[in-house]
């Protein structure tokens, strides 16, 4: 680069800078500060209401307590199993929306996104309703003759991972469908010109082209999850107890722990970084590598 | 040998008829190639011969082996794409070594032919390499070298130059040209450039509307075409329509219209014996067509016409004209040599001499309707005429 462009760069910085201000305003006011917060409140100690102002290690040493330890590997359990299942129906779903007709396409597509115009809550409450004892599904199957008794679906475990698929089911699908809407399809052709058959001209070349989709979808899928809170308080049971129910009862029923339900959050958001971190170093090696710069 | 052969092969999409009823013989070994103008149905007879296209009607052989329900993957045909279609996520090696994997090859097996493959295309020091990386032309290279590398007993190319600058497209045909005298294996190459089919063709199918229209040697096709529409697609030239009105041994007279009641009296050879009376339509190549500003001699075999200069265009290795003649315009190429040359260059309006030799124009049985490239006005093709327009609108 020679001094003209340098200088042109320069000025594009400092322009930049003055862009990104009130967004960088905003995630300290509203994202940093708060997490300060939470990270100080963790060192200190509770009390029955509020805290005291006296420094305390107590909090992290229950969080290695094995109760807390549990809800924290269920919510990870719930969170996995619920990005495999979102993965294994949305795969199939979103490369269909992208190779039908430009029409459909948009249809299905406004079909995906038609649940997000209905609140959460209401959303979950019609699932309650669905699912519950006299519900309309075991109404149906009842009359149906496929069941004599009514089957038990609310306040168990399933009931939790149906609805958490059903909420997060379009986070998985909308990225995985932008980025199999972009493969060229001709390129399945090309494999299977050169010999492929079907299944492994999928295998050799869009499942490797669809990564990008795979790896986002994931992403926006686990990482909600993990702090699921809504969905298993309101269709789960009181036997898996998920870490994100915890925090909120540590947070508002009496006796209150504060500084424990910060050291909860902490500790969950450092494992979802190292997670990300793991994920992204991973996924830069594979596109680092596709750029030629590992050969 | 496995020489192709396509019987009575039709495709329809819908109601619309794409390729319509093709015969044809390839030699094994032979460069043929379809030439026609864009929405021809070149694409979808190609993609019959790979196995992405079932035929409706009709069979293809390659040597005894009827293939036509053959899935892509089980054909020893491999196509380039136009678009090349190598697979982003893999580098060149790995493309070419692509049809080799899925085969299982040894490691070993792999690296020497696909090194060897990538050195007949001269890409060998760019292996590691992503297609991102490469220019349109060595995009083009690693799709050979990864079509060939399984040596299919067909390669199939989609106007796999269309997409190269024009020096660029001359150097990769003479170099398709090498390619397939080393390998031996036919090509099959598809095209709506008549000068690429013409250059780098054993014989050329050419289509319009799905169906073949003629085929044969290029230089056969440019001087004996059999329809108003290879005569006009195939090079250039000026289509005169007329009616026969003396047949001798060698020659016939032809009367052309070229005004309310002024008449051409025209002589030709033929190569078929039409009666007293019969329509028919002459073309005559503009290069064949000799112009000058005084009456040459007058001699048996030679036409004259005398007409006025409309249009001169230089083109570089020859000058264009547009001379008038009643209400036809005659399209003529004069290249620039002293001795053709009047002492002072020709000029616009001015009142000049055509003439040709007997048999320098070929007659063809067919007459110039709307439909047909020259039109019924008899208007002879020029770039800026209707009968182009309608031509070109479908070339790329
Ligand atoms: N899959 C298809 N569905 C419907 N029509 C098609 C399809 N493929 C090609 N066609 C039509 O068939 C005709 C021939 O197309 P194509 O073989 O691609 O022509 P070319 O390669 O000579 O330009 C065109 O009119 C095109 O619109
Ligand atoms: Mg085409």
């Amino acid at each position: 680069m020679n001094d003209l462009e340098l200088k042109a760069a320069a000025r594009r910085n400092r322009n930049s800078w003055i862009l990104t201000a009130p967004a960088l305003l905003w995630l300290t006011v509203f994202f940093l500060i708060p997490y300060l917060i939470v990270v100080v409140y963790s060192f200190l100690t509770p009390d029955i209401y509020e805290v005291k102002f006296r420094l305390s290690l107590t909090s992290y040493l229950d969080v290695v307590s094995s109760a807390y330890l549990r809800s924290l590997f269920l919510a990870f359990k719930l969170a996995f199993q619920t990005t495999a299942i979102c993965l294994l129906i949305g795969y199939p779903v979103a490369y269909f929306i992208a190779r039908s007709s430009e029409k459909i396409k948009n249809t299905l597509l406004i079909l995906i996104i038609i649940p997000f115009w209905t609140n959460l809550i209401i959303r979950i409450f019609s699932w309650r309703i669905f699912l519950s004892y006299n519900g309309v599904l075991n109404d149906t199957l009842m009359r149906i003759g496929l069941i004599s008794s009514p089957l038990e679906i609310m306040r168990t475990d399933l009931a939790v991972i149906l609805v958490m698929v059903y909420v997060y089911l379009p986070y998985m699908i909308l990225p995985l469908y932008s980025v199999l809407e972009k493969i060229d399809f001709t390129l399945l052709q090309a494999a299977m010109d050169l010999g492929a058959n079907e299944a492994k001209a999928y295998f050799k070349v869009t499942l490797p082209l669809s990564a990008e989709g795979i790896f986002a979808g994931s992403i926006l899928v686990f990482i909600p999850a993990l702090g699921a809170y809504l969905i298993p308080q309101l269709v789960g049971n009181q036997q898996s107890l998920y870490i994100g129910q915890i925090i909120t009862y540590k947070i508002k029923n009496i006796p209150r722990n504060w500084p424990l339900a910060s050291a909860l959050s902490l500790v969950l958001l450092f494992l979802v970084a190292l997670l990300l971190v793991l994920m992204f170093t991973a996924y830069k090696r594979r596109k680092d590598k596709l750029k030629g710069l590992v050969a | 040998m496995s020489d192709i052969r396509l019987e009575n092969l039709s495709k329809d999409f819908g109601s619309f008829r794409a390729v319509e009823n093709v015969n044809l013989e390839i030699k094994s070994g032979e460069l043929f190639s379809f030439l026609g103008p864009s929405g021809c149905g070149k694409t979808t007879l190609l993609r019959m011969l790979a196995g992405f296209e079932i035929p409706n009607t009709g069979k293809i052989q390659i040597g005894n082996k009827d293939i036509t329900q053959l899935p892509a993957y089980r054909r020893q045909v491999n196509t380039i794409f136009q678009n090349y279609s190598l697979f982003p996520h893999m580098s060149v090696f790995d493309n070419v070594a692509f049809p080799l994997k899925i085969r299982k090859q040894p490691a070993s097996t792999i690296k020497s032919s696909v090194l060897e493959m990538l050195s007949l295309v001269k890409m060998e020091d760019q292996h590691a390499k992503y297609p991102d990386q490469l220019s349109g032309g060595q995009k083009q290279r690693v799709a050979i070298a990864r079509a060939l590398i399984n040596k299919p007993e067909v390669l199939l190319l989609d106007e796999p130059l269309a997409a190269l600058d024009l020096k660029l497209r001359q150097h990769m045909l003479i170099e398709l040209m090498n390619i397939h005298d080393l390998v031996g294996i036919t090509f099959i190459y598809v095209t709506h450039d008549q000068g690429e089919a013409m250059s780098i063709s054993d014989r050329v199918a050419v289509m319009n509307q799905g169906k073949i229209i003629q085929s044969g040697p290029p230089d056969d096709i440019y001087e004996r075409p059999s329809s108003i529409f290879s005569a006009y697609f195939i090079g250039e030239t000026n289509l005169i329509s007329g009616t026969v009105s003396q047949v001798h041994d060698d020659y016939i007279e032809l009367k052309c219209q070229i005004d309310k009641d002024e008449f051409l009296e025209l002589d030709s050879t033929m190569h078929f014996t039409p009666l007293p009376g019969k329509e028919l339509t002459m073309s005559l190549r503009p290069e064949k067509i000799a112009i000058s500003r005084s009456k040459p001699r007058t001699q048996d075999d030679i036409n004259f016409v005398r007409g006025t200069i409309e249009d001169i265009l230089y083109l570089g290795t020859h000058t264009q004209y547009i001379v008038r003649v009643g209400k036809l315009r005659i399209r003529v190429f004069s290249q620039h040599k002293r001795v053709y040359f009047d002492e002072k260059a020709l000029d616009w309006e001015e009142p000049v001499w055509l003439f040709w030799h007997d048999s320098d124009t070929w007659l063809i049985d067919e007459v110039a309707s709307d439909t047909s490239p020259s039109g019924s006005d008899l208007e002879i093709a020029s770039p800026y005429s209707r009968a182009v327009k309608k031509l070109g609108n479908q070339r790329i």
